[in-house]
């Protein structure tokens, strides 16, 4: 019986770490192989406290809590600079750096040996001494520590983490902080980790470092794989599948070393099976995803209602009438203007007025901009046109921080942008969209608009455990807030359906209402009317005029000179990374010179 | 320690390098072009080497070792990449998806030859070394086999980069889309790198296995040196992985001035630390984008 609470038991501790993995793999998509390292600097700070340090029992576990997730947040930081195959570089490094340590620094660690005599916990004034003695309160861990990992992956800072696995670039134009977010993941990992290892330490009484190999990495690396990425149910499944394997072997009454064998081949070809044929794992993301959302929805003033619902069967039918229900919607909104998302209105005090001076970038030899100076204010819709390769895109790069300028400087409203990263830049009002749309593509709709809201307490970890409360009210009024912004658009019967689904026109309209969302005052819009069809760029182009007229300072760039013309009132020509003329539309597109460099490709 | 032992350091790092350089040069061609972090060239080490142990104990001179190795490492891998690697490419898979198949086969291909051949150590024979003297340097005839056959191989890798076959891999490697598009059959590179960078994995065994023993789980050091090695010099950049397969082997014996031994495996650790910080696209790329 001692046999089935210790494999119990085992599958317990493997379910905190999976937690822990999960979240760096399954939600920021961040490999990490140190994770046996993590797991064993955990164990071997209970160990060290415990015997060597007189820390007494449940203090053990905080200790190892502080220790591991310093750990990796100091390994995060490095590691977090660099691109993602060198991460697989650097954390294999971490794990060997600490198997190696382990077993060389034998005066602490007690080296290959290890460290016995780990005193056992007392509970209620029992010792706890056989595996059923333990199970209860292994049970309360990891129950705790699913609800922190359950807490940090749905929340506001989930929500930016999965928008960091889908597109590190659009989160960057969204005002987050990767480095912050991607840091913060690897600290509460750690503590997990940390919460696991001291477990682990008191329930075996030793510690060696076999136990925290590189094997043991990826051992867990194969828990998330086979669960479920991104599903925290999936992992206790992967969990409690993996951990009776070998148990279940040992049965079969094979001999010691084949069952290792054994085990090592069904483990690896679980992996390659797995990546083969159930990528997504046994429990796939969504499962849960799904459903907790429709409740929300429901919750939130029944957004699926049944009409809905209908109308979003028939949008996959017929892509141009979705698009006219669209722009009906929309219109009926915009009639309805008492009902305005609050965002909308602009902040008085704040002018909005973007001035670029003397902006100038090489590439080597290529001139990308040579000293560009611009003007964009609430005022007039701007336009930036100009044949293939004038360095209309480049312009955005350089306004919003995404390139470097070798000279010149932005500011707006007379704060000056130079220097500061993209992210700086949309909190301070100055926002994108890219002319290949890049939503978030493996989550909903709503979440591509809620991600992009500015001040949200639940995406700091010190809030999100501190204020849970504060953090709940606040994303319950961010959900309103969100479906009003996608009502905006008319899409808000789409709001909980998977962005993947919808058609290349409904993704720009949600990229347009992810700008909205961002509250920030000047806007800066990459060929929002290409790739579409006629009825999405009339809705596309009510959008701009709508939130022209409610204070936003527009750019665009674009190359559909009928576009231009319907709603540009200013245009700055450019060629070859220099503006060659400025003026209104009508102007501009009458001059020969002019239209001979934009049609005959003079160059 | 006195630096009367530097001479002697040198001359290993110069060994251990040259070992290394054609390691990274092997691994790095593979991830380069196929953009797979190939973590199952371990196993192609491995499997090789235990092909060329079999053939040694039955008396194979050392030359047709050599050649049975590469083959066998050459087949292990095109297998691997047709059997596992194509199928997900086809699937338009994660990077990171193929990098987990790519464990998980690592582990399984272990386990089968654990299974088939047991765990104890086995060395090939064939090769008589015979101890060497240079100023106050000592050295063997073996580790003059081991740098003479990594450079030459090394040589001829590079002189193949050059060919009509080469130029394709190198096309591929800095932009598949373009060179697709220029009608390079980007799956004829593919084969071709994994044949060429796992046939030097299968010499590499062989050297490896001369040196220390053949086991089942014996890719992985040779393995991690080959990461450090293309990631420290830069990759996609030949000359790069060369020089940082050099520079590892060197800094590991220089090391040891400062360390002790057994602290020698966390300075090839440090130096890819400190150049991932400090140049992340390693040292002797060309630093192409501004």
């Amino acid at each position: 019986m001692n046999f089935w609470f210790h494999v119990v038991n085992l599958g317990l501790i493997i379910s905190i770490l999976g937690f822990s993995l999960n979240l760096l793999i399954g939600y920021t998509r961040l490999i990490s192989l140190a994770h046996g390292a993590f797991y064993g600097v955990g164990a071997y700070a209970a160990a060290i406290g415990a015997l060597r340090l007189g820390i007494s029992f449940p203090w053990t576990i905080l200790f190892s809590i502080v220790v591991a997730s310093i750990f990796a947040t100091l390994v995060a930081w490095p590691a977090l600079r660099v691109r993602h195959e060198y991460l697989i570089l650097l954390t294999l490094a971490v794990q060997f750096v600490v198997t190696g340590v382990l077993l060389a620094w034998t005066s602490v660690t007690g080296g290959g040996s290890g460290l016995p005599g780990i005193p056992r916990p007392e509970a209620f004034g029992r010792r706890l001494v056989s595996p059923p003695d333990f199970t209860v309160w292994l049970t309360l861990a990891a129950a705790a520590s699913f609800v922190i990992a359950y807490w940090a992956g749905q929340s506001p800072f989930g929500r930016v983490l999965r928008a960091i696995r889908e597109d590190e670039t659009a989160t960057l134009a969204m005002g987050k902080n990767l480095t912050y977010h991607k840091v913060a993941v690897f600290t509460i990992s750690g503590a997990l980790a940390g919460v696991a290892g001291s477990l682990f330490a008191h329930y075996q009484a030793f510690v060696s470092p076999r136990s925290f190999d590189l094997d043991e990495s990826i051992f867990l690396i194969g828990v998330i794989v086979v669960g479920g990425a991104g599903n925290l149910v999936g992992t206790i499944v992967g969990a409690a599948l993996l951990a009776s394997i070998p148990e279940l072997l040992r049965l079969l009454d094979l001999g010691r070393e084949t069952v290792g064998v054994a085990q090592k081949f069904l483990f690896g070809s679980l992996l390659v099976a797995f990546m083969l044929f159930r990528p997504e794992g046994i429990v796939p993301e969504g499962f849960r995803f799904g459903r907790t959302r429709r409740r929300e929805a429901r919750a939130v003033g029944g957004a699926l209602a049944p009409e809905a619902v209908d109308a979003t069967l028939a949008d996959d039918t017929d892509d141009d009438a979705a698009a006219t229900r669209a722009l009906e919607r929309m219109e009926e909104r915009l009639a309805d203007s008492a009902d305005q998302p609050q965002a909308l209105v602009r902040d008085p005090d704040k002018p909005g007025i973007l001035q670029a001076d003397g902006i100038t970038k090489h590439f080597g030899g290529v001139t990308a901009a040579e000293d560009l100076s611009l003007t964009l204010s609430p005022d007039r819709v701007t336009a930036l046109v100009g044949p293939n390769g004038a360095g209309k895109t480049t312009v955005f790069n350089l306004l919003t921080g995404f390139i470097p300028p070798d000279a010149g400087t932005v500011q707006v409203d007379g704060q000056v942008l130079d220097g500061l990263a993209p992210w700086q830049r949309a909190r301070m009002g100055v926002v994108r969209t890219f002319q290949d749309v890049r939503l978030f593509q493996q989550v909903n709709v709503i979440d591509n608009v809620l991600v992009a809201m500015p001040g949200q307490e639940g995406e700091r970890l010190s809030m999100l455990y501190s204020r849970p409360g504060v953090v709940r009210r606040q994303e319950r009024d961010n959900v309103d807030k969100a479906l009003s912004y996608l009502e905006f658009v008319g899409l808000r019967d789409r709001a909980y359906e998977p962005t993947a689904a919808l058609a290349f026109g409904e993704q720009k309209l949600v990229s347009l209402a992810r700008l909205a969302a961002s509250e920030a005052d000047v806007m800066l819009l990459d060929e929002p009317a290409s790739g579409v069809d006629r009825q999405w760029v009339r809705a596309i182009l009510r959008f701009i005029e709508r939130v022209s007229q409610e204070g936003k300072t527009i750019c665009v760039v674009e190359h559909n000179l009928d576009v231009v013309r319907a709603i540009a009132d200013h245009v700055y020509f450019m060629e070859l990374g220099r503006i060659i003329a400025e003026g209104p539309p009508d102007e501009l597109m009458s001059d020969e010179r002019l239209a001979g460099i934009y049609f005959g490709g003079a160059e | 320690m006195s630096l009367n032992a530097l001479p002697q350091l040198l001359l290993n790092g110069f060994f251990a390098g040259s070992f290394y350089a054609m390691m990274a040069l092997s691994w790095g061609l593979i991830f380069s072009t196929a953009k797979i972090f190939h973590f199952a060239h371990a196993l192609v080490f491995t499997v090789a080497a235990y092909g060329a142990w079999m053939v040694a104990s039955q008396g194979m001179p050392i030359v047709g070792t050599f050649i049975v190795a590469a083959a066998v490492g050459a087949l292990a891998g095109l297998a691997i990449d047709r059997g596992i690697y194509r199928p997900l490419r086809r699937r338009n898979a994660l990077q990171l998806n193929v990098f987990l198949a790519s464990l998980g086969v690592l582990l399984a291909g272990e386990a089968v030859i654990q299974f088939v051949f047991g765990v104890q150590a086995r060395s090939i024979q064939g090769f008589t070394l015979s101890p060497l003297r240079l100023g106050r340097a000592g050295f063997t005839t073996l580790e003059i086999l081991v740098v003479v056959v990594s450079w030459v191989v090394i040589g001829a890798v590079v002189l193949f980069m050059r060919t009509r076959q080469g130029t394709a891999i190198r096309a591929v490697e800095s932009n598949p889309e373009l060179s697709r598009a220029m009608g390079i059959n980007d799956e004829k590179v593919y084969r071709n790198v994994f044949l060429v960078g796992s046939a030097m994995a299968g010499v590499g065994a062989v050297l490896f296995s001369l040196q220390e023993t053949a086991s089942p789980t014996m890719g992985i050091e040779p393995l991690i040196a080959a990461f450090i090695g293309a990631f420290v010099g830069g990759i996609g950049s030949i000359g790069g992985a060369i020089l940082g397969g050099l520079l590892l082997g060197m800094m590991e014996n220089l090391g040891g001035i400062f360390l002790p031994g057994h602290l020698q495996v966390i300075v090839a650790f440090l130096l890819l630390f400190i150049v991932l910080l400090v140049r992340p696209v390693g040292l002797f790329a060309r630093d192409t984008k501004a």
